[in-house]
């Protein structure tokens, strides 16, 4: 019997080594799709996916990765178009707020059951643990965090030292921001504050209402948090904002504008913006950053907006061509690329004082750090379960827009807006 | 009474071009802005003075090095020209044969032709995108084209104007011996110039300013169109809006000369429309 179990086990184990990826071949050419929404820009994120491209085919001369350009909103629906079609991409940069789709939805293997162990803690030895939670669901890695950004507070330096404040001390609480913003309204013709936290993408709310200890999801992912007093609160105190007038009914871009314009104090948005704000502030202020403020003594936990890398081709030899190419758009060498050509944040915090990597680029621009420090409190940008999830995040999201700038009670337009909502969960 | 008349007649013309001017004024604004914002140095892109400081054409040179601008132009040219002569035939024999015959199944088949008007296009996207994925046609210019050659706006654009044309003059042709076809070509195509040139720039510019179809069916960027291309300069990492202009620019040229082109057509055809 014993020596029965113990061949079944080698049997079974053997099965389970065989199935994962086979090397590449050297002599066999291989092309691969990458549907990417850097290469949808016409801006600093093409270059550096483009160059972060060839560099991998350079170092891989018989894989041909065949990079196409798509808008992250249109990524999913693009995807299950090809699908249909029998022509999906073999890997794929999407947000994280499609992880649970793409998981339970689209059903894509996780990478334990493609990649050896040994072979991914190699590959995660030096990468933020945290990071890696990113693509993780109910214990299994779908997707591979690569581009990342966080939260930050914009400061114009200018407006603050002419409001008599010290931008080397920029406020550290939502009530600090408050008193900040009446002081330099009153002393200069410039908006206060603006927080960046409207549109499709909830990640920046999700940061607001869990560093003031809410959630929007239920931890184990049954129902909607978004009802809660302490998310409720957090809605609540941008609604302050704007009542006491600091706060000005602009739209994304206006407010962007406003801020680049000089006629804004402080201003709440994704690092990812952060080389376009030095370059179009140049000659106009001194741009400052800091960590996202906290609500009282409750700390922060700033979420990430961003993707991950998907494997979504059946073909083992393309998987293990992805598989290639998402290491090195994860390694050493493609953070550096990724955070000194575009912007966004290395998840190998080693790499960051490194002077063979990151090292001199961070110490010419300190302006990075406060984005680097909040690495440290970071909390997954948590997907809505099921097929509706898309839905229930635009009603959460368009109900923080009217409850923050229309008159109705927040408490009202956030409890409705959860009712309906909750009736899109899956059963 | 003699001295009050010129008077009477001088004041509301000056009141009713003064009100031209106003809305012309308006109507060019943008296209000026457009190319103020284009020619402006980087810092002053977001300042709201009517004159740039200076001029640079640092914006196009961006512009062109970041997006295949001229293979862009191409491909967009070609699938315009392509989608506005295939509509105008395929909306001309529609109208002409729903105007002139009278077939069992005629009404119901023009309702029915009506109807496709109000299917929303996303109805019927993914079922076309699939069908030219079989047929390995995407990232060509047939994926462009071929699912744009016939539609209901055009059929009953036409089917108007051919329908208020003179039956006399169709049955005098038919005594004098001419064919369905040679009446089409010789009677009713010669006195329709005005709506066909109005339907022709209306087809064109709604294919020049194609969007979601392009982005479906072309991976490939050199072989997509200048909507996706100016689309690229909004960016998640913030707008680029010198570049963007300067595309913009570029991309509205072709548009402009051809309404210069079909301008008095164009024209004639809106005041018989509105004299109608």
């Amino acid at each position: 019997m014993r020596v029965l179990t113990l061949l079944a086990t080698l049997f079974l184990s053997t099965a389970i080594a065989q199935s994962y990826l086979p090397p590449l071949d050297p002599n066999e050419d291989i092309t691969i799709t990458f549907y990417n929404y850097n290469l949808a820009s016409a801006g600093l994120g093409a270059q550096g996916t483009q160059r972060l491209i060839d560099e991998f085919m350079e170092a891989n001369p018989n894989v041909t990765v065949e990079g196409v350009g798509v808008s992250s909103d249109q990524m999913i629906s693009r995807i299950q178009a090809d699908v249909v079609a029998g022509r999906a991409p073999d890997v794929a940069q999407i947000v994280f707020d499609d992880l649970d789709f793409l998981a339970n939805g689209l059903g894509i293997t996780p990478l334990e059951e493609l990649v050896a162990p040994e072979e991914l803690a190699a590959h995660y030895e030096g990468f933020n643990p945290r990071g890696l939670e990113l693509g993780r669901l109910d214990g299994s890695t779908y997707g591979l965090a690569y581009t990342f950004s966080t939260p930050v507070l914009w400061i114009n330096e200018d407006l603050f030292r002419a409001a008599g404040l010290d931008p080397d001390a920029p406020p550290t609480t939502w009530a600090a921001v408050q008193a900040a913003a009446q002081t330099i309204q009153d002393a200069t013709d410039a908006y206060g504050v603006y927080v960046s936290v409207f549109g499709q993408f909830d990640w920046m709310f999700q940061s607001l209402v869990l560093s003031n200890s809410g959630r929007v999801l239920s931890e184990d992912r049954s129902e909607l948090t978004f009802d809660t007093p302490e998310a409720i609160g957090a809605v609540q105190m941008l609604r302050d904002l704007r009542d006491a007038g600091l706060k000005p009914d602009l739209g994304f871009n206006e407010a962007l504008e406003a801020f680049l314009t000089g006629n804004l104090a402080m201003y709440v948005q994704t690092s990812a913006v952060q080389s376009y704000l030095l370059s179009a502030s140049q000659g106009v202020f001194e741009l400052g950053a800091a960590k996202l403020p906290a609500f009282g003594d409750k700390p922060v936990q700033p979420t990430n907006s961003g993707s991950a890398l998907f494997i979504l081709t059946d073909d083992p030899m393309k998987q293990r061509a992805a598989w290639e190419l998402m290491k090195f758009a994860t390694s050493e060498r493609g953070y550096t690329i990724i955070t000194t050509e575009i912007g966004y944040l290395p998840l190998r915090p080693a790499i960051v004082r490194d002077p063979a990597y990151l090292g001199d680029w961070v110490a010419a621009n300190p302006i990075v750090e406060p984005n680097l420090a909040q690495l440290e409190n970071l909390s997954p940008w948590v997907p809505f379960p099921g097929p509706n999830y898309k839905q229930m995040a635009l009603l959460m999201m368009a109900a923080v827009e009217e409850a923050v700038f229309g008159d109705a009670p927040v408490a009202d337009v956030m409890l409705d807006a959860h009712e309906r909502a909750s009736a899109l969960m899956p059963r | 009474m003699t001295a009050d008349t010129p008077r009477r007649r001088t004041r509301p013309n000056v009141v009713g071009h003064a009100s031209l001017l106003a809305l012309s004024l308006l109507s060019v604004f943008p296209i000026y802005w457009m190319i103020a914002t284009s020619v402006r140095p980087t810092n002053e892109l977001l300042t709201s003075s009517l004159v740039p400081s200076a001029l640079t054409w640092e914006h196009y040179r961006y512009m062109w090095d970041a997006i295949p601008m001229d293979s862009m132009l191409v491909t967009t040219f070609l699938m315009s020209v392509a989608i506005t002569v295939t509509q105008l035939l395929t909306s001309l024999l529609a109208a002409y044969a729903f105007a002139r015959w009278s077939f069992p199944g005629g009404r119901i088949l023009f309702g029915l032709f009506a109807l496709t008007w109000l299917v929303p296009f996303q109805v019927t996207m993914i079922p076309n995108y699939v069908l030219l994925s079989n047929l390995r046609w995407l990232d060509t210019l047939w994926a462009l084209v071929v699912p744009q050659t016939a539609s209901a706006f055009a059929i009953l654009l036409l089917y108007q104007s051919v329908n208020a044309f003179p039956r006399d003059l169709l049955d005098a042709a038919r005594i004098d011996g001419a064919n369905s076809w040679s009446t089409l070509w010789r009677v009713l195509v010669p006195n329709l110039r005005a709506p066909l040139a109005t339907l022709a720039i209306l087809l064109f510019i709604s294919s020049w300013n194609e969007y979601f179809w392009p982005l479906l069916v072309t991976r490939d960027i050199e072989r997509s169109v200048v909507q996706i291309g100016l689309q690229m300069f909004l960016t998640s990492e913030g707008n680029l809006w010198g570049p963007m202009m300067a595309g913009a620019t570029v991309a509205s040229l072709p548009i402009l000369v051809l309404y210069i082109v079909l301008q008095r057509q164009v024209v004639e055809s809106f005041m018989k429309s509105g004299l109608r």
